[in-house]
């Protein structure tokens, strides 16, 4: 067999691979320590579609199926049953799980299907593996075909990967892939957006498990066997190796980090082996392993980007005024009623309880306050409010509805909206995008959306980016819109956020002490302008540590002490109850 | 009855190794994946002084300070750098894939592909309500009983103890209580590493034969025991290991032996899905 054939079709289905687990690790933040076994399940389920049944074939060796089906029905089963293996897992990489614990997870995983599929021969022949799988439209093996169809079948290979390469694109640069991204710099808040982070993981782990799938069967059609020694787990970390030094959230440097580590390695490896034949059989092997083990630590130390770092998208304001375009959100309750209701509402943690049976309700259109002292439960109150904490006990009321089992993204879909106390924008998103982000409804937000391409969105795309410009100027942050969000100063980072929440066109706000850190100008700006806002008809529920802010924007305010609600009023009525003066404004 | 006898000596390794792993991990916040391969490493020493004619119960203080000499050489030259960059927990998981490579291939790149045995004497037999152990599977047994005392003595009643469990914690108001946290991580990571040095020579002593791949399976044991447990909680991996030990030996005795590690693997995957936090974990 020719040399560039085997170079060619190893680049091929290791950079197929690689792109799988860029749109999962680069893009997504999903750490899939897994992603071998959807190789591997590729490879099997190709093969023994391919196979004739395994008494027809010799006898020697054992297998489920054996189906004969022609080319390219194999291929596709291969790529279905990827993207099938993921749906199990997708448990792992819910709302509620660590990324490392769900990593952990899936690296168990990879290693006892690797046991089993050894020790249970029936399934796929054992440690022996299947074996004579027949090439695509040939009755035999790759080995014994012609050097034309050999070299046609290198070159199918790397057309494949030119189609996985444009799928993965697509998809990344759509306004779905910015959520995506979202999604892996910062995934709480992005539930808090109105992000369905298990759909979107689910999403990720299926179509990358299909690319895996598809590698896996363009793999074993090649090399005409597949044994469990060919995807032990560590054959991930090589994967792993090669994203991170061809660069994470890169496509291109996830083909270009295929080349240089997963086939660049083989090569080194083979060439050294050739000329030195009285090396001791174990050697070699070891110390590539060790080599893979130093370049991870290297490159994550000395160049985390990796060699093609993600580059960074501008997004130009729209040429002509794209606003109002599209309708904005309703707001059906009238003046003066109440739109957000807390009813004997508990919080515990352990034996600690955070919010002690509280009843609150905040009208259509008030800034509302809350305040007390530190460990008072004012930020607890507010992730319950807004879902990023399950209620312990009570109910919480939202326009006349209980949602108190709704989760995050499904409140804020319906315009319950909040903000974080510690910095939370999305770090590798420019300060465009991260509003961007936030806008609801946008059609290439949607995985169709996205692959139907940007002629579908760009309207939508438009109209929201217009809308974001607006607000960037009217807070003066013109000259950073396309810087990443994650260089801007303390107080930037702060407006970015409430700019954010904004886009989101939310009913109520439940804003975490946005002026902390804020320059005393810039606080009053946004002070004014949330007043303005609620003038409007928005409503507004705002922890806050300044008295001399609250005094001068809320009405009413909220004390809280002990994870209770002490009091309710204007300032001027608070500054009169004792009690009140003694929990907090003295002490 | 004879694996009951199995899974208690089975929980024994895997106590010491899962306290071990779950201390390191409460305290120093690094989830530590290259531990079973510091564990092979350590083995290997004890072999090499065990192969000059050492008694290999002597052998075993090696063992002991090579894990306790690689661990605190671990983290000063690669996880608190990494940590004091402020990385984020993933990529310090995926360092530490990186740091298992280095550790599992060297010592297959030294060793070689073969196993190796100790050269020692397994003593006499021991029958006890059915189950049948041999003298020095009773030390194993012993020397992990007396761990586990000792461990909870620690917690419990020594000041650098205290300083381990508030420095889990919260590490910032350790620090601000005047806990020297840094110290007490470099402390912890000698320790833990001292409980992963032992389990390997125990482990090592326990199967009889042993190759650097040895401890692969050994380790989704030991992340079993720590998440059955919740991660972070000593007495949660001392009542993991016993769990998994147990179940796996025991299982064993049912099914076809290549299959008892599924169990542990359900267990895992189980407990993942229901409750990340554990059986004795109740704080988020």
């Amino acid at each position: 067999m020719l040399y560039l054939i085997i170079l060619l079709v190893y680049t091929a289905v290791d950079a197929m691979a690689c792109l799988g687990l860029s749109q999962q690790f680069g893009v997504a933040g999903v750490t899939n320590f897994g992603f071998i076994i959807f190789q591997a399940a590729g490879a099997y389920v190709a093969a023994v579609l391919a196979l004739p049944s395994d008494t027809a074939n010799g006898g020697f060796q054992t297998y489920i199926g054996g189906f004969s089906l022609p080319f390219p029905l194999p291929w596709i089963g291969a790529a279905v049953a990827g993207g099938l293996l993921a749906l199990p897992f997708t448990f792992l990489v819910g709302r509620r799980l660590r990324g490392d614990y769900a990593a952990v997870g899936l690296l168990v995983t990879a290693v006892l299907l690797n046991l089993l599929v050894v020790n249970y021969r029936p399934l796929f022949n054992g440690a022996a593996g299947t074996s004579l799988v027949p090439a695509p439209l040939q009755s035999g093996m790759f080995v014994g075909t012609s050097n034309g169809y050999q070299f046609g079948f290198a070159i199918g290979g790397l057309i494949l990967v030119v189609a996985v390469f444009w799928f993965v694109r697509r998809i990344t640069e759509s306004p779905y892939g910015r959520t995506l991204r979202a999604m892996r710099d910062n995934d709480k808040v992005a539930d808090s957006l109105g992000k369905n982070l298990v759909a979107l993981r689910t999403g990720v782990l299926v179509t990358g498990g299909a690319i895996a799938g598809l590698s896996g069967a363009i793999l074993v059609s090649f090399i005409g066997v597949w044994d469990p020694a060919a995807w032990s787990y560590a054959e991930t970390i090589v994967l792993f190796t090669a994203i991170i030094v061809g660069g994470a959230g890169n496509h291109l440097g996830a083909l270009l980090g295929a080349v240089l580590v997963p086939v660049g390695f083989e090569e080194v490896t083979r060439f050294i082996s050739n000329n030195n034949p009285s090396l001791p059989p174990n050697l070699l092997p070891s110390l590539q392993w060790v080599a893979i083990g130093l370049l991870i630590t290297i490159f994550l130390w000395l160049r985390p980007q990796g060699v093609l770092p993600e580059r960074r998208r501008v997004i130009v304001p729209p040429a002509r005024d794209a606003t109002g375009a599209r309708p904005t959100r309703q707001r059906p309750a009238p003046e003066g009623t109440e739109v957000l209701k807390a009813a004997d509402v508990s919080k515990d943690f352990g034996g600690v309880r955070a919010v002690a049976n509280v009843s609150l309700s905040v009208s259509k259109g008030t800034l509302t306050g809350l305040i007390g002292p530190n460990g008072a439960g004012k930020s607890t109150l507010l992730s319950v409010l807004a879902g990023t904490e399950k209620v312990s006990g009570g109910r919480i009321s939202y326009m006349g509805q209980d949602v108190t089992a709704l989760p995050a993204y499904r409140r804020a879909r319906v315009g319950l909206v909040r903000t974080f106390q510690l910095a939370s924008e999305f770090k590798r998103l420019t300060v465009v995008e991260n509003l961007l982000s936030a806008v609801p409804g946008n059609r290439g937000d949607s995985f169709t959306g996205a692959l139907i391409g940007r002629r579908y969105w760009r309207g939508d795309e438009a109209a929201a980016a217009a809308r974001a410009y607006q607000l960037i100027e009217s807070f003066g942050l013109r000259d950073k819109a396309n810087e990443y969000a994650g260089n801007l100063s303390g107080g930037q980072r702060r407006l970015v956020e409430i700019m954010r929440a904004l886009m989101t066109e939310p009913d109520v706000l439940l804003l975490d002490e946005p002026m902390a850190g804020v320059h005393p100008e810039l606080a009053r700006q946004i002070g004014e302008a949330l007043q303005e806002l609620c003038r409007q008809g928005m409503t507004i529920l705002m922890v806050e540590h300044e008295l001399a802010i609250v005094d001068e924007l809320c009405d009413p305010v909220i004390v809280m002490a002990d994870g209770q609600v002490l009091a309710q009023g204007t300032m001027a009525e608070l500054r009169d109850r004792s009690e009140v003066v003694e929990a907090y404004l003295v002490g | 009855m004879p694996s009951v006898g199995f899974g208690l000596i089975t929980a024994a390794v895997l106590a010491i190794a899962a306290v071990g792993f779950t201390l390191q991990f409460a305290v120093t916040n690094v989830l530590n994946l290259a531990f079973a391969s510091i564990m092979t490493l350590a083995a290997f020493v004890a072999y090499w002084i065990n192969q000059t004619g050492v008694s290999i119960w002597i052998a075993l203080i090696a063992s002991i300070a090579a894990g306790a000499l690689i661990s605190v050489a671990l983290n000063y030259f690669v996880y608190s750098p990494f940590q004091r960059r402020g990385s984020a927990p993933i990529t310090l998981v995926i360092v530490s894939l990186g740091m298992a490579l280095i550790l599992e291939f060297g010592t297959s790149a030294i060793v070689g592909g073969i196993s190796v045995s100790y050269n020692m004497s397994q003593g006499s037999t021991v029958k006890f309500a059915g189950m049948i152990l041999t003298t020095v599977q009773l030390i194993i047994i012993a020397i992990s009983v007396v761990v586990m005392a000792g461990v909870y003595a620690l917690l419990r009643y020594t000041k650098l103890g205290k300083a381990m469990r508030a420095t889990a914690a919260n590490r910032m108001l350790a620090r601000n209580s005047g806990i020297r946290a840094s110290r007490v991580i470099a402390i912890t990571w000698a320790l833990t590493g001292a409980l992963c040095g032992l389990a390997g020579i125990v482990f090592a002593i326990d199967v009889q034969s042993f190759d650097p791949t040895s401890t692969d399976i050994f380790l989704i044991l030991i992340l079993a025991a720590v998440f059955l447990g919740g991660p972070g909680h000593a007495y949660g991996a001392m009542l993991g290991a016993l769990v998994i030990g147990l179940a796996t030996e025991v299982s064993a005795a049912y099914i076809q032996s290549d299959y008892k590690y599924v169990v542990a693997f359900v267990i895992l995957l189980a407990m993942l899905a229901v409750r990340p936090t554990g059986l004795l974990g109740t704080r988020t």
